[in-house]
Protein backbone atom coordinates (compact mmCIF):
# COMPACT_ATOMS: atom_id res chain seq x y z
CA UNK A 1 0.00 0.00 0.00
CA UNK A 2 2.94 2.35 0.56
CA UNK A 3 3.78 2.32 -3.28
CA UNK A 4 0.47 2.94 -4.22
CA UNK A 5 0.35 6.01 -1.67
CA UNK A 6 4.02 7.47 -2.81
CA UNK A 7 2.95 6.57 -6.29
CA UNK A 8 -0.28 8.87 -5.54
CA UNK A 9 1.81 11.12 -3.87
CA UNK A 10 3.88 12.08 -6.83
CA UNK A 11 1.24 12.03 -9.17
CA UNK A 12 -0.54 14.02 -6.84
CA UNK A 13 2.52 16.34 -6.58
CA UNK A 14 3.20 16.61 -10.20
CA UNK A 15 -0.40 17.94 -11.51
CA UNK A 16 -0.07 21.73 -12.75
CA UNK A 17 -3.72 22.33 -10.41
CA UNK A 18 -1.06 21.05 -7.19
CA UNK A 19 1.76 23.15 -8.04
CA UNK A 20 -0.56 26.39 -8.29
CA UNK A 21 -1.96 25.34 -4.84
CA UNK A 22 1.84 25.34 -3.50
CA UNK A 23 2.01 28.96 -5.31
CA UNK A 24 -1.14 30.30 -3.47
CA UNK A 25 -0.01 28.85 -0.11
CA UNK A 26 3.74 30.34 -0.52
CA UNK A 27 2.04 33.71 -1.40
CA UNK A 28 -0.42 33.24 1.71
CA UNK A 29 2.46 32.84 4.22
CA UNK A 30 4.53 35.87 2.91
CA UNK A 31 1.09 37.68 3.08
CA UNK A 32 0.90 37.29 6.76
CA UNK A 33 4.24 37.16 7.78
CA UNK A 34 4.20 40.90 5.35
CA UNK A 35 1.32 42.52 7.78
CA UNK A 36 2.07 40.95 11.03
CA UNK A 37 5.10 42.73 12.62
CA UNK A 38 6.88 41.89 16.18
CA UNK A 39 8.21 44.37 18.60
CA UNK A 40 9.97 43.76 21.85
CA UNK A 41 12.95 44.90 23.95
CA UNK A 42 14.73 43.38 27.03
CA UNK A 43 12.20 45.74 29.19
CA UNK A 44 8.93 45.55 28.12
CA UNK A 45 7.03 42.46 27.11
CA UNK A 46 6.77 42.01 22.85
CA UNK A 47 4.42 43.55 21.42
CA UNK A 48 2.73 42.84 18.09
CA UNK A 49 1.11 44.82 14.96
CA UNK A 50 -0.72 43.93 12.37
CA UNK A 51 -1.35 45.74 9.34
CA UNK A 52 -1.80 49.57 10.79
CA UNK A 53 -3.95 48.29 14.27
CA UNK A 54 -2.43 49.50 16.95
CA UNK A 55 0.32 47.55 19.00
CA UNK A 56 -1.02 45.26 21.69
CA UNK A 57 0.26 42.90 24.34
CA UNK A 58 1.73 39.61 22.35
CA UNK A 59 -0.06 36.94 24.27
CA UNK A 60 -3.81 38.95 23.36
CA UNK A 61 -2.44 39.61 19.54
CA UNK A 62 -1.48 36.29 18.56
CA UNK A 63 -4.23 33.67 19.51
CA UNK A 64 -6.18 36.49 17.33
CA UNK A 65 -3.68 36.35 14.58
CA UNK A 66 -3.84 32.70 14.02
CA UNK A 67 -7.67 32.59 14.22
CA UNK A 68 -7.81 34.81 11.97
CA UNK A 69 -5.47 32.54 9.43
CA UNK A 70 -7.54 30.06 9.81
CA UNK A 71 -10.28 31.78 9.09
CA UNK A 72 -9.07 33.48 6.09
CA UNK A 73 -7.36 30.52 4.63
CA UNK A 74 -7.98 26.98 6.34
CA UNK A 75 -11.44 26.02 4.86
CA UNK A 76 -10.81 27.84 1.45
CA UNK A 77 -7.60 25.31 1.34
CA UNK A 78 -9.86 22.60 1.60
CA UNK A 79 -12.18 24.10 -1.60
CA UNK A 80 -8.70 24.36 -3.56
CA UNK A 81 -7.26 21.23 -2.68
CA UNK A 82 -10.63 19.48 -3.76
CA UNK A 83 -9.57 20.46 -6.81
CA UNK A 84 -6.10 18.74 -6.97
CA UNK A 85 -7.15 15.83 -4.85
CA UNK A 86 -10.22 14.43 -6.62
CA UNK A 87 -8.74 13.69 -10.10
CA UNK A 88 -6.57 11.63 -7.95
CA UNK A 89 -9.70 9.50 -7.38
CA UNK A 90 -11.01 9.30 -10.71
CA UNK A 91 -7.98 8.59 -12.43
CA UNK A 92 -7.86 5.54 -10.62
CA UNK A 93 -10.71 4.18 -12.85
CA UNK A 94 -9.68 5.62 -15.97
CA UNK A 95 -9.69 2.94 -19.11
CA UNK A 96 -6.07 1.89 -19.35
CA UNK A 97 -4.89 2.48 -16.62
CA UNK A 98 -7.09 0.59 -13.95
CA UNK A 99 -7.03 -2.64 -16.16
CA UNK A 100 -3.11 -2.28 -15.26
CA UNK A 101 -3.27 -1.81 -11.53
CA UNK A 102 -6.10 -3.86 -10.54
CA UNK A 103 -5.07 -6.85 -12.03
CA UNK A 104 -1.81 -6.58 -9.78
CA UNK A 105 -1.66 -8.81 -6.79
CA UNK A 106 -3.07 -6.12 -4.64
CA UNK A 107 -6.62 -5.45 -3.49
CA UNK A 108 -8.63 -2.65 -5.03
CA UNK A 109 -9.69 -0.82 -1.81
CA UNK A 110 -5.93 -0.59 -0.93
CA UNK A 111 -5.19 1.58 -4.31
CA UNK A 112 -8.21 3.34 -3.54
CA UNK A 113 -7.23 4.25 -0.04
CA UNK A 114 -3.88 5.08 -0.73
CA UNK A 115 -5.22 7.78 -3.26
CA UNK A 116 -7.40 8.96 -0.84
CA UNK A 117 -4.65 9.28 1.72
CA UNK A 118 -2.44 11.06 -0.62
CA UNK A 119 -4.92 13.48 -0.92
CA UNK A 120 -5.60 13.99 2.27
CA UNK A 121 -1.55 14.47 2.42
CA UNK A 122 -1.73 16.96 -0.27
CA UNK A 123 -4.25 19.23 2.21
CA UNK A 124 -2.36 19.21 5.01
CA UNK A 125 1.18 20.09 2.97
CA UNK A 126 -1.07 23.12 1.72
CA UNK A 127 -2.64 24.12 5.35
CA UNK A 128 1.10 24.15 6.75
CA UNK A 129 2.81 25.17 3.99
CA UNK A 130 0.28 28.61 4.37
CA UNK A 131 -0.16 28.87 7.91
CA UNK A 132 3.01 27.07 9.96
CA UNK A 133 5.70 29.64 8.70
CA UNK A 134 3.85 32.85 10.36
CA UNK A 135 2.47 30.85 13.72
CA UNK A 136 6.66 29.03 14.05
CA UNK A 137 7.46 33.06 13.40
CA UNK A 138 4.99 34.14 16.37
CA UNK A 139 6.10 31.47 18.89
CA UNK A 140 9.41 32.03 18.43
CA UNK A 141 9.96 35.75 18.56
CA UNK A 142 7.43 35.89 21.27
CA UNK A 143 7.24 32.74 23.15
CA UNK A 144 3.60 32.69 22.82
CA UNK A 145 2.30 29.33 22.37
CA UNK A 146 1.13 28.44 18.81
CA UNK A 147 1.27 24.68 19.16
CA UNK A 148 -2.35 25.20 18.72
CA UNK A 149 -2.52 25.51 14.81
CA UNK A 150 -1.03 22.38 14.52
CA UNK A 151 -4.43 20.88 16.47
CA UNK A 152 -6.50 22.80 13.93
CA UNK A 153 -4.27 21.52 11.05
CA UNK A 154 -5.46 17.96 12.18
CA UNK A 155 -9.04 18.85 12.65
CA UNK A 156 -9.55 20.42 9.48
CA UNK A 157 -7.75 17.64 7.56
CA UNK A 158 -10.29 15.92 9.05
CA UNK A 159 -13.17 17.45 7.69
CA UNK A 160 -11.64 17.33 4.10
CA UNK A 161 -11.13 13.60 4.96
CA UNK A 162 -15.00 13.48 5.04
CA UNK A 163 -15.37 15.54 2.12
CA UNK A 164 -13.00 13.67 0.15
CA UNK A 165 -14.81 10.32 1.19
CA UNK A 166 -18.01 11.94 -1.03
CA UNK A 167 -15.72 12.22 -4.29
CA UNK A 168 -14.46 8.64 -4.03
CA UNK A 169 -18.02 7.67 -4.01
CA UNK A 170 -18.97 9.41 -6.51
CA UNK A 171 -16.12 8.99 -8.95
CA UNK A 172 -16.61 5.07 -8.75
CA UNK A 173 -20.39 5.65 -10.05
CA UNK A 174 -19.56 7.79 -12.76
CA UNK A 175 -16.71 9.08 -15.48
CA UNK A 176 -15.21 12.16 -15.22
CA UNK A 177 -13.98 14.39 -12.55
CA UNK A 178 -16.69 17.29 -12.65
CA UNK A 179 -18.99 15.22 -10.55
CA UNK A 180 -16.29 14.15 -8.46
CA UNK A 181 -15.74 17.76 -7.65
CA UNK A 182 -19.26 19.43 -7.01
CA UNK A 183 -20.39 16.84 -4.80
CA UNK A 184 -18.01 17.63 -2.01
CA UNK A 185 -18.14 21.04 -2.83
CA UNK A 186 -21.88 21.36 -2.47
CA UNK A 187 -21.32 19.71 0.91
CA UNK A 188 -18.90 22.42 1.71
CA UNK A 189 -21.28 25.24 1.12
CA UNK A 190 -24.57 23.70 2.54
CA UNK A 191 -22.26 23.22 5.25
CA UNK A 192 -22.84 26.63 6.94
CA UNK A 193 -25.90 26.90 5.65
CA UNK A 194 -27.28 23.71 7.41
CA UNK A 195 -25.41 25.28 10.59
CA UNK A 196 -27.35 28.39 10.93
CA UNK A 197 -30.22 26.63 9.09
CA UNK A 198 -32.80 28.75 11.32
CA UNK A 199 -31.43 31.47 10.06
CA UNK A 200 -31.65 29.87 6.47
CA UNK A 201 -33.12 27.34 5.20
CA UNK A 202 -36.00 28.26 8.13
CA UNK A 203 -37.01 31.67 6.56
CA UNK A 204 -37.58 29.86 3.11
CA UNK A 205 -39.56 27.36 4.23
CA UNK A 206 -42.73 27.05 6.97
CA UNK A 207 -43.54 23.01 6.13
CA UNK A 208 -42.25 21.04 9.17
CA UNK A 209 -41.92 18.48 6.74
CA UNK A 210 -39.00 20.42 5.21
CA UNK A 211 -37.70 21.68 8.15
CA UNK A 212 -37.74 17.83 9.37
CA UNK A 213 -35.29 16.98 6.36
CA UNK A 214 -32.86 20.06 6.31
CA UNK A 215 -32.79 18.52 9.85
CA UNK A 216 -31.74 15.32 9.38
CA UNK A 217 -29.92 16.49 6.60
CA UNK A 218 -27.63 18.23 9.12
CA UNK A 219 -27.03 15.26 11.32
CA UNK A 220 -26.24 13.40 9.09
CA UNK A 221 -23.91 15.53 6.90
CA UNK A 222 -19.86 16.38 7.07
CA UNK A 223 -20.03 19.21 9.90
CA UNK A 224 -17.20 21.41 8.26
CA UNK A 225 -18.32 24.86 9.78
CA UNK A 226 -18.41 23.41 13.19
CA UNK A 227 -15.16 21.66 13.14
CA UNK A 228 -13.72 25.03 11.82
CA UNK A 229 -15.26 26.37 15.15
CA UNK A 230 -13.99 24.14 17.05
CA UNK A 231 -10.52 24.86 15.90
CA UNK A 232 -11.15 28.88 16.53
CA UNK A 233 -12.66 28.23 19.90
CA UNK A 234 -9.68 25.93 21.00
CA UNK A 235 -7.23 28.22 19.71
CA UNK A 236 -8.74 31.04 21.81
CA UNK A 237 -9.64 29.03 24.62
CA UNK A 238 -7.90 25.81 25.20
CA UNK A 239 -11.81 23.64 24.83
CA UNK A 240 -12.41 22.36 21.86
CA UNK A 241 -16.23 22.31 22.21
CA UNK A 242 -18.76 20.22 21.66
CA UNK A 243 -17.76 16.50 20.31
CA UNK A 244 -20.88 15.42 18.15
CA UNK A 245 -19.88 16.86 14.99
CA UNK A 246 -16.15 15.19 15.15
CA UNK A 247 -18.01 12.27 15.81
CA UNK A 248 -21.06 12.41 13.55
CA UNK A 249 -18.66 13.32 10.72
CA UNK A 250 -16.55 10.52 11.56
CA UNK A 251 -19.09 8.25 10.96
CA UNK A 252 -20.48 9.63 7.56
CA UNK A 253 -17.41 9.75 6.26
CA UNK A 254 -16.84 6.10 7.75
CA UNK A 255 -19.98 4.84 5.99
CA UNK A 256 -19.61 6.64 2.48
CA UNK A 257 -16.19 5.25 2.54
CA UNK A 258 -17.44 1.37 3.72
CA UNK A 259 -19.66 2.54 0.81
CA UNK A 260 -17.29 2.96 -1.90
CA UNK A 261 -15.25 0.29 -0.94
CA UNK A 262 -17.74 -2.06 -1.31
CA UNK A 263 -18.77 -1.00 -4.37
CA UNK A 264 -15.47 -0.35 -5.73
CA UNK A 265 -14.80 -4.81 -4.22
CA UNK A 266 -17.80 -5.62 -6.33
CA UNK A 267 -17.86 -3.87 -9.49
CA UNK A 268 -16.97 -5.00 -12.88
CA UNK A 269 -14.69 -3.46 -14.94
CA UNK B 1 -1.11 -29.69 -8.64
CA UNK B 2 -2.95 -29.60 -12.04
CA UNK B 3 -1.52 -29.47 -15.42
CA UNK B 4 -3.94 -26.62 -16.46
CA UNK B 5 -2.85 -23.24 -15.42
CA UNK B 6 -6.35 -21.65 -16.36
CA UNK B 7 -9.27 -23.67 -16.08
CA UNK B 8 -12.98 -21.90 -17.26
CA UNK B 9 -16.20 -23.85 -16.92
CA UNK B 10 -19.53 -22.49 -18.43
CA UNK B 11 -18.91 -19.65 -17.81
CA UNK B 12 -21.82 -16.66 -18.40
CA UNK B 13 -21.19 -12.96 -18.72
CA UNK B 14 -24.18 -10.67 -19.32
CA UNK B 15 -24.37 -7.05 -19.45
CA UNK B 16 -27.60 -5.31 -19.27
CA UNK B 17 -28.74 -2.23 -21.09
CA UNK B 18 -30.54 0.48 -19.06
CA UNK B 19 -33.94 -0.56 -20.33
CA UNK B 20 -32.20 -4.05 -18.58
CA UNK B 21 -31.83 -6.77 -22.03
CA UNK B 22 -29.38 -8.81 -21.41
CA UNK B 23 -26.56 -8.94 -23.70
CA UNK B 24 -24.90 -11.96 -23.53
CA UNK B 25 -20.70 -11.25 -23.58
CA UNK B 26 -19.84 -15.13 -23.03
CA UNK B 27 -22.31 -17.79 -23.23
CA UNK B 28 -21.61 -21.64 -21.59
CA UNK B 29 -17.55 -20.76 -22.49
CA UNK B 30 -15.75 -24.00 -21.30
CA UNK B 31 -11.58 -24.31 -22.00
CA UNK B 32 -8.39 -25.05 -20.47
CA UNK B 33 -4.86 -24.09 -20.82
CA UNK B 34 -1.86 -26.15 -20.20
CA UNK B 35 0.67 -25.04 -18.12
CA UNK B 36 3.89 -23.97 -20.23
CA UNK B 37 2.12 -23.75 -23.35
CA UNK B 38 1.00 -20.45 -25.87
CA UNK B 39 -2.38 -20.21 -26.11
CA UNK B 40 -4.71 -18.40 -28.60
CA UNK B 41 -7.96 -16.29 -28.34
CA UNK B 42 -9.50 -15.21 -31.21
CA UNK B 43 -12.89 -13.80 -32.85
CA UNK B 44 -13.94 -10.98 -34.03
CA UNK B 45 -14.73 -7.43 -32.57
CA UNK B 46 -17.25 -7.82 -30.15
CA UNK B 47 -16.54 -11.83 -29.52
CA UNK B 48 -16.02 -11.77 -26.11
CA UNK B 49 -12.77 -12.15 -25.89
CA UNK B 50 -12.08 -9.31 -23.48
CA UNK B 51 -14.85 -10.07 -20.92
CA UNK B 52 -13.00 -13.47 -20.81
CA UNK B 53 -9.78 -11.75 -20.07
CA UNK B 54 -11.12 -9.67 -17.64
CA UNK B 55 -12.91 -12.58 -16.13
CA UNK B 56 -9.39 -13.91 -15.66
CA UNK B 57 -7.50 -11.03 -14.90
CA UNK B 58 -10.24 -10.41 -11.40
CA UNK B 59 -11.26 -7.47 -13.19
CA UNK B 60 -14.85 -8.98 -14.26
CA UNK B 61 -17.37 -11.24 -12.32
CA UNK B 62 -18.81 -14.11 -14.41
CA UNK B 63 -22.92 -14.46 -14.24
CA UNK B 64 -22.61 -18.34 -14.03
CA UNK B 65 -19.84 -20.06 -14.31
CA UNK B 66 -16.41 -20.41 -12.81
CA UNK B 67 -12.83 -19.40 -13.72
CA UNK B 68 -9.71 -20.84 -12.28
CA UNK B 69 -6.13 -19.29 -12.60
CA UNK B 70 -3.59 -21.49 -11.20
CA UNK B 71 -5.98 -23.29 -9.20
CA UNK B 72 -7.77 -20.69 -7.14
CA UNK B 73 -10.38 -17.79 -8.05
CA UNK B 74 -8.29 -14.61 -9.77
CA UNK B 75 -10.13 -12.25 -7.61
CA UNK B 76 -7.20 -13.49 -5.01
CA UNK B 77 -4.64 -11.05 -4.77
CA UNK B 78 -2.56 -13.61 -4.35
CA UNK B 79 -3.06 -15.43 -7.28
CA UNK B 80 -2.65 -12.24 -9.66
CA UNK B 81 0.76 -11.63 -8.02
CA UNK B 82 1.50 -14.62 -10.43
CA UNK B 83 0.31 -13.28 -13.26
CA UNK B 84 1.40 -10.62 -15.74
CA UNK B 85 -0.86 -8.59 -18.11
CA UNK B 86 -0.35 -6.16 -21.26
CA UNK B 87 -3.71 -4.43 -21.75
CA UNK B 88 -4.89 -3.35 -25.68
CA UNK B 89 -5.23 0.24 -24.52
CA UNK B 90 -2.53 1.10 -22.13
CA UNK B 91 -3.00 4.82 -20.31
CA UNK B 92 0.22 5.66 -19.09
CA UNK B 93 0.65 8.66 -16.47
CA UNK B 94 2.74 11.70 -17.78
CA UNK B 95 5.09 11.52 -14.82
CA UNK B 96 6.38 8.36 -15.21
CA UNK B 97 9.64 7.37 -16.52
CA UNK B 98 10.45 3.89 -17.51
CA UNK B 99 11.90 2.67 -14.31
CA UNK B 100 9.69 4.02 -11.83
CA UNK B 101 7.16 2.84 -14.07
CA UNK B 102 8.03 -0.83 -13.38
CA UNK B 103 8.93 -0.19 -10.04
CA UNK B 104 5.43 0.84 -9.31
CA UNK B 105 4.00 -2.03 -11.51
CA UNK B 106 6.09 -4.36 -9.39
CA UNK B 107 5.57 -2.69 -5.88
CA UNK B 108 2.05 -3.26 -6.70
CA UNK B 109 2.55 -7.36 -7.24
CA UNK B 110 5.02 -7.59 -4.22
CA UNK B 111 8.28 -8.01 -5.58
CA UNK B 112 10.69 -6.85 -3.13
CA UNK B 113 13.05 -4.05 -4.12
CA UNK B 114 16.34 -5.86 -4.36
CA UNK B 115 14.54 -8.27 -7.05
CA UNK B 116 13.26 -4.89 -9.10
CA UNK B 117 16.92 -3.14 -9.18
CA UNK B 118 17.53 -6.22 -10.66
CA UNK B 119 14.96 -7.38 -13.03
CA UNK B 120 13.91 -3.73 -14.39
CA UNK B 121 17.07 -3.10 -15.91
CA UNK B 122 17.18 -6.13 -17.80
CA UNK B 123 13.62 -6.16 -18.55
CA UNK B 124 13.91 -2.51 -20.01
CA UNK B 125 17.29 -4.00 -21.80
CA UNK B 126 15.22 -6.83 -23.01
CA UNK B 127 12.69 -5.41 -24.91
CA UNK B 128 14.83 -2.80 -26.17
CA UNK B 129 14.49 0.79 -23.80
CA UNK B 130 17.57 0.55 -21.89
CA UNK B 131 19.07 3.98 -21.57
CA UNK B 132 15.49 5.47 -22.43
CA UNK B 133 15.10 8.37 -19.87
CA UNK B 134 12.42 10.49 -21.75
CA UNK B 135 8.97 10.67 -19.53
CA UNK B 136 6.45 7.77 -21.01
CA UNK B 137 4.25 10.79 -22.30
CA UNK B 138 7.22 10.97 -24.88
CA UNK B 139 6.90 7.44 -26.14
CA UNK B 140 6.36 6.31 -29.22
CA UNK B 141 3.05 3.80 -29.43
CA UNK B 142 5.57 1.04 -30.30
CA UNK B 143 7.86 2.23 -27.04
CA UNK B 144 4.85 2.36 -24.43
CA UNK B 145 3.88 -1.26 -26.46
CA UNK B 146 7.47 -2.46 -25.61
CA UNK B 147 6.69 -0.80 -21.68
CA UNK B 148 4.03 -2.60 -21.57
CA UNK B 149 5.82 -6.17 -22.32
CA UNK B 150 8.32 -5.65 -19.60
CA UNK B 151 5.81 -4.29 -17.34
CA UNK B 152 4.11 -7.63 -17.91
CA UNK B 153 7.08 -9.63 -16.69
CA UNK B 154 8.19 -7.74 -13.71
CA UNK B 155 6.79 -10.24 -11.49
CA UNK B 156 8.02 -13.17 -13.48
CA UNK B 157 4.66 -14.21 -13.93
CA UNK B 158 3.37 -17.89 -14.33
CA UNK B 159 0.83 -16.72 -16.93
CA UNK B 160 1.01 -14.00 -18.70
CA UNK B 161 -2.17 -12.51 -20.59
CA UNK B 162 -1.13 -10.35 -23.64
CA UNK B 163 -3.76 -8.10 -25.78
CA UNK B 164 -2.84 -7.03 -28.95
CA UNK B 165 1.40 -7.69 -27.98
CA UNK B 166 2.31 -6.59 -31.42
CA UNK B 167 0.13 -3.67 -31.80
CA UNK B 168 2.29 -0.70 -32.96
CA UNK B 169 5.39 -2.65 -33.76
CA UNK B 170 7.19 -2.64 -36.84
CA UNK B 171 8.23 -6.02 -37.94
CA UNK B 172 11.60 -6.19 -36.41
CA UNK B 173 9.81 -5.68 -33.07
CA UNK B 174 6.91 -8.30 -33.80
CA UNK B 175 10.07 -10.47 -34.48
CA UNK B 176 11.13 -9.33 -31.41
CA UNK B 177 7.97 -10.27 -29.16
CA UNK B 178 7.70 -13.83 -31.21
CA UNK B 179 11.68 -14.62 -30.28
CA UNK B 180 10.30 -13.73 -26.61
CA UNK B 181 7.08 -15.77 -26.46
CA UNK B 182 9.11 -18.36 -27.38
CA UNK B 183 11.95 -17.98 -24.77
CA UNK B 184 8.96 -17.52 -21.79
CA UNK B 185 7.58 -20.92 -23.36
CA UNK B 186 10.87 -22.60 -22.90
CA UNK B 187 10.71 -21.02 -19.59
CA UNK B 188 7.91 -23.21 -18.69
CA UNK B 189 5.92 -20.08 -19.10
CA UNK B 190 1.96 -20.39 -19.73
CA UNK B 191 1.37 -17.18 -22.38
CA UNK B 192 -2.66 -16.49 -22.96
CA UNK B 193 -2.61 -13.95 -26.40
CA UNK B 194 -5.28 -12.21 -27.68
CA UNK B 195 -4.92 -11.20 -30.80
CA UNK B 196 -6.47 -9.83 -34.33
CA UNK B 197 -2.88 -10.67 -36.32
CA UNK B 198 -4.03 -13.88 -37.13
CA UNK B 199 -0.59 -14.76 -38.93
CA UNK B 200 1.21 -14.07 -35.76
CA UNK B 201 -0.94 -16.23 -33.54
CA UNK B 202 -0.50 -19.11 -36.16
CA UNK B 203 3.49 -18.99 -36.38
CA UNK B 204 3.64 -18.68 -31.99
CA UNK B 205 0.46 -20.51 -30.32
CA UNK B 206 0.30 -24.08 -29.43
CA UNK B 207 -3.35 -24.28 -29.21
CA UNK B 208 -6.42 -21.98 -30.26
CA UNK B 209 -9.98 -21.08 -29.86
CA UNK B 210 -12.05 -19.29 -31.88
CA UNK B 211 -14.76 -17.27 -30.22
CA UNK B 212 -17.72 -16.02 -31.75
CA UNK B 213 -20.68 -13.69 -30.40
CA UNK B 214 -19.80 -15.39 -26.84
CA UNK B 215 -19.33 -18.87 -27.48
CA UNK B 216 -16.43 -21.08 -28.59
CA UNK B 217 -16.36 -22.04 -31.94
CA UNK B 218 -13.45 -24.38 -32.40
CA UNK B 219 -10.46 -25.31 -30.08
CA UNK B 220 -7.61 -27.31 -32.04
CA UNK B 221 -3.88 -26.78 -32.54
CA UNK B 222 -2.58 -24.43 -35.73
CA UNK B 223 -1.74 -27.13 -37.56
CA UNK B 224 -5.59 -28.93 -37.43
CA UNK B 225 -6.65 -25.87 -38.51
CA UNK B 226 -4.27 -25.34 -40.86
CA UNK B 227 -3.60 -29.03 -42.49
CA UNK B 228 -4.34 -29.60 -45.89
CA UNK B 229 -7.73 -29.51 -47.98
CA UNK B 230 -6.63 -32.38 -50.01
CA UNK B 231 -5.54 -30.35 -52.94
CA UNK B 232 -2.23 -30.09 -54.32
CA UNK B 233 -0.49 -28.05 -56.29
CA UNK B 234 2.19 -29.15 -59.35
CA UNK B 235 4.54 -26.66 -60.08
CA UNK B 236 6.34 -27.07 -63.17
CA UNK B 237 8.96 -25.43 -65.44
CA UNK B 238 7.76 -25.88 -68.58
CA UNK B 239 4.14 -26.70 -68.89
CA UNK B 240 4.16 -27.05 -72.82
CA UNK B 241 1.18 -29.20 -74.82
CA UNK B 242 2.67 -32.03 -74.14
CA UNK B 243 2.81 -31.90 -70.61
CA UNK B 244 -0.99 -31.07 -70.35
CA UNK B 245 -2.03 -33.57 -72.95
CA UNK B 246 -0.33 -35.98 -70.35
CA UNK B 247 -1.83 -34.46 -67.33
CA UNK B 248 -5.16 -34.77 -68.53
CA UNK B 249 -4.57 -38.70 -69.85
CA UNK B 250 -4.06 -39.20 -65.96
CA UNK B 251 -6.66 -36.96 -64.59
CA UNK B 252 -9.46 -38.00 -67.08
CA UNK B 253 -9.91 -41.89 -66.21
CA UNK B 254 -9.40 -40.75 -62.81
CA UNK B 255 -12.49 -38.50 -62.62
CA UNK B 256 -10.15 -35.77 -61.05
CA UNK B 257 -12.88 -33.31 -62.54
CA UNK B 258 -11.73 -30.57 -60.55
CA UNK B 259 -8.61 -30.58 -61.78
CA UNK B 260 -7.31 -27.25 -62.81
CA UNK B 261 -4.71 -25.24 -64.67
CA UNK B 262 -3.27 -21.85 -63.45
CA UNK B 263 -0.32 -21.21 -65.72
CA UNK B 264 2.87 -23.24 -65.03
CA UNK B 265 0.83 -24.70 -61.95
CA UNK B 266 -1.79 -27.77 -62.32
CA UNK B 267 -4.42 -27.74 -58.94
CA UNK B 268 -6.06 -30.83 -58.20
CA UNK B 269 -7.67 -32.91 -55.67
CA UNK B 270 -6.21 -36.85 -55.96
CA UNK B 271 -7.78 -39.36 -54.53
CA UNK B 272 -4.78 -40.77 -52.73
CA UNK B 273 -1.06 -40.54 -52.89
CA UNK B 274 -0.96 -43.13 -55.31
CA UNK B 275 -3.11 -41.02 -57.84
CA UNK B 276 -0.37 -38.17 -57.11
CA UNK B 277 2.15 -40.22 -58.17
CA UNK B 278 0.86 -41.29 -61.34
CA UNK B 279 0.51 -37.52 -62.23
CA UNK B 280 3.89 -37.05 -61.41
CA UNK B 281 4.81 -40.12 -63.50
CA UNK B 282 2.85 -39.07 -66.41
CA UNK B 283 4.59 -35.64 -66.21
CA UNK B 284 7.82 -36.89 -66.32
CA UNK B 285 7.15 -39.12 -69.16
CA UNK B 286 6.87 -36.18 -71.22
CA UNK B 287 9.93 -34.96 -69.80
CA UNK B 288 8.42 -32.10 -68.05
CA UNK B 289 10.43 -30.80 -65.07
CA UNK B 290 8.66 -30.34 -61.93
CA UNK B 291 9.64 -27.59 -59.79
CA UNK B 292 7.47 -28.53 -56.62
CA UNK B 293 4.62 -30.32 -55.37
CA UNK B 294 2.84 -29.00 -52.04
CA UNK B 295 -0.39 -29.43 -50.50
CA UNK B 296 -3.11 -27.24 -50.31
CA UNK B 297 -3.09 -25.55 -46.55
CA UNK B 298 -5.98 -23.06 -45.27
CA UNK B 299 -3.87 -20.04 -43.62
CA UNK B 300 -5.43 -19.58 -40.10
CA UNK B 301 -7.40 -16.37 -41.70
CA UNK B 302 -9.26 -18.26 -43.97
CA UNK B 303 -10.21 -20.83 -41.39
CA UNK B 304 -11.27 -18.36 -38.96
CA UNK B 305 -13.70 -17.01 -41.79
CA UNK B 306 -14.80 -20.22 -42.34
CA UNK B 307 -15.79 -20.59 -38.68
CA UNK B 308 -17.32 -17.67 -38.01
CA UNK B 309 -19.24 -17.65 -41.45
CA UNK B 310 -18.13 -14.52 -43.89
Amino acid sequence: MFATYSNALHECFSRRVALVLFGVAILVAIGFNAIVHVRGSAQFAPTVLVGTQPSAPAAIVVPSVIESELRATGTLWILLAIFAAAPLLTATLEKGWLEMTFSKGIARWRIFAARLLAGVTLYSFIFALAAFPLATRLWWTTRVPTWQIGVALLVETFSFAALLTVASLVSLSQRGVAVAIIAPVALWILSPLLAERERTFYQLFSSHFVRGIVDWAYRILPKCTELENACVSFIQSGSIGPWWPFWSTGLFASVILGLAFWQLARKSF
Amino acid sequence: MTDSAIEVENLHKIYRSVFGKKFYALRDVSLTVDRGTIFGLIGQNGAGKTSLVKILLGLSTPAAGSARVLGSSPSDPLIRRRIGYLPEQMRLPDYFRAANFMNYMGRLNGVDSNSLSQRIPELLQRVGLSGVQKPVKDYSKGMQQRLGLAQALVNDPAILFLDEPTDGLDPLGRKDVRDLLAELRAAGKTIFLNSHLLSEIEMVCDRIVILDKGEVKRTATPWEFTRGTGDYVVRLTNANEAARAAAADVLRPMAAFDAEWQGEEIRFRPRDVSHLNLLLDALRRVSVEIESVEPVKLSLEQFFLQVVGN
